[in-house]
């Protein structure tokens, strides 16, 4: 039954890879519900709900589940956020930004693991699961706000600004709920690790780029627009990167991702 | 001039410039973590008032981004606290509405969350690296209280991992046991405002079993928690779409 849920994990990758190529070939589905990359979603639902079940844990702990977990909440934020006609041609970009971690992933040691004592509470899942379905709406934030710059269009732009509040409002959540577990495990809601302060840098990034859109037009210095809130935007994908793995990959930190 | 003041202090640009600020900040602090352990490593071993007194005077260049993360935040409480004075002002001489108030209750919360930080950051204890054997005694800190470990139980998963850890341990005022539980993971004791946390455990090389505690005080922790979760509640009411385009 182990090996057997990786033929998930692998059946959702071709999926979201066929997604990947058919939007980059120009071949858009005729509705988000009849698309490879809904088929991929349900496969890993299926298959994150089979891994939980295994191991007796959120499948949030280590590099293979962080990337999986964060290519399935990428996939979610098409659905919640691009779901429209006009908002679907963010799908080619999104698209790639799935298939990406999750092929990522399959590059990476599949075993199941158990579970630190320290990563064995309830607030590890809820801090975890709401950062990436924060991190879902960064992505799905890249995606409209590079199709506003090709494009225009005020759905679009709608989209993208919901994108961020949403993405802003699942991660701030998620720190809440990793400090109160650091409390309770560490001694302290905030410890001095790289990976801490830059959670805050991406959560003040974000608070700020709430307020882009009450400064109008050509106050101050740059010309503040829709252009720019969208740059910003699309950028966040980047800081949210750089918290991500960035940290993790490059810089010592308490959290291994 | 005082116009140009409060305008500036009020400004959504302000905001952003002191955002952008923090931001660069936070990352340059985040490499200098690693690039100066010697300065930075024992940064969690003090509340941050004690720390920033001894080592921020000592090596200005590298907590240089320190004073800027500083500085940006009292700036940042600054802008919040003018820009969400003004708009209750103005809110409140005319229509009120949840929906109007909202971002506002989430400034007071990030306003409340900063001072509770603050009071956890001055007037806080760190206690770090209470190493006990089995039967050991040890003074925690200045507190008056002594913890003795009395027994040590470790279970270990088939590949090695330590599955649990519990540590039986007995806190003493004066030879008097004032409290008495078993510490775990996630799973402190606290006593008066303290915390003890069970941080690490291990046999000797000669095979005595040792577990080591850490005693914090964090006196903002409960405000913290309070504006954190009000900051939270406000801002998923917010995204309760409008009922109208006015409101």
């Amino acid at each position: 039954m182990q090996g057997a849920h990786l033929v998930l994990f692998w059946l959702t990758l071709v999926a979201y890879a066929t997604e990947s190529g058919l939007q980059l070939g120009g071949i858009t589905p005729k509705s988000p519900y009849r698309s490879a990359l809904f088929g991929g979603l349900l496969l890993h639902s299926l298959f994150l709900g089979l891994r939980w079940g295994l191991s007796g844990h959120a499948p949030m702990a280590g590099l293979f589940d962080s990337l999986t977990v964060f290519s399935f909440c990428s996939a979610l934020s098409a659905f919640l956020l691009c779901g429209t006609p006009e908002t679907m041609p963010a799908w080619r970009i999104l698209s790639a930004l799935v298939v990406l971690p999750q092929a990522g992933a399959a590059l990476l040691d599949k075993r199941l693991t158990p579970l630190y004592p320290a990563l064995d509470t309830p607030w590890f899942a809820a801090h975890v699961g709401l950062s990436f379905l924060g991190y879902g709406f960064f992505a799905a934030g890249l995606a409209l706000s590079w199709t506003y710059l090709r494009r225009g269009g005020e759905e679009v732009y709608r989209a993208a600004g919901s994108s961020a509040l949403y993405g802003f409002t699942a991660f701030s959540a998620g720190m809440v709920c990793g400090g109160i577990w650091a409390f309770y495990a560490w001694g302290s809601y905030w410890i001095w690790t790289p990976k801490e302060i830059w959670s805050v840098v991406l959560w003040v990034y974000f608070a700020v780029l709430t307020h882009l859109k009450f400064i109008p037009a050509g106050e101050g210095w740059p010309r503040w627009g829709r252009r720019l809130e969208m740059g910003a935007t699309a950028v966040g994908y980047f800081v949210m990167l750089a918290t991500f793995l960035g940290v993790s990959l490059l810089l010592r930190s308490s959290h291994s991702f | 001039m005082t116009r140009a003041v409060w305008r500036f202090l009020t400004s959504h640009t302000t905001c952003v410039w002191v955002g952008v600020a923090f931001c660069l900040a936070g990352a340059a602090g985040s490499l200098a973590l690693g690039r100066y352990p010697g300065v930075f490593s024992d940064m969690d071993a003090h509340v941050l008032l004690e720390w920033f007194a001894r080592k921020g005077f000592a090596a200005p260049g590298p907590t240089l981004w320190l004073y800027g993360l500083l500085l940006a935040t009292a700036l940042m409480a600054v802008n919040v606290s003018c820009c969400t004075f003004e708009r209750l002002v103005q809110i409140f001489r005319g229509h009120v509405s949840l929906r109007r108030l909202l971002p506002h209750v989430m400034h007071l919360a990030f306003l409340g969350v900063v001072f509770f930080h603050l009071v956890s950051s001055v007037n806080g204890d760190r206690i770090p690296g209470l190493r006990l054997f089995v039967g050991g005694v040890a003074p925690i800190g200045r507190t008056g209280w002594a913890l003795k470990l009395d027994r040590l139980d470790v279970t270990m998963a088939r590949e090695g991992y330590p599955r649990d850890v519990r540590a039986a341990v007995t806190l003493y005022r004066d030879r008097t046991p004032v409290a008495r539980e078993v510490v775990r993971t996630n799973d402190p004791l606290f006593h008066e405002g303290y915390g003890v946390y069970l941080k690490d455990f291990g046999p000797t090389p000669w095979g005595a079993r040792y577990a080591v505690f850490d005693a914090n005080r964090d006196p903002g922790a409960p405000g913290v928690l309070v504006f954190s979760v009000l900051f939270t509640a406000a801002n998923l009411l917010y995204l309760i779409p409008p009922r109208s385009r006015n409101a």
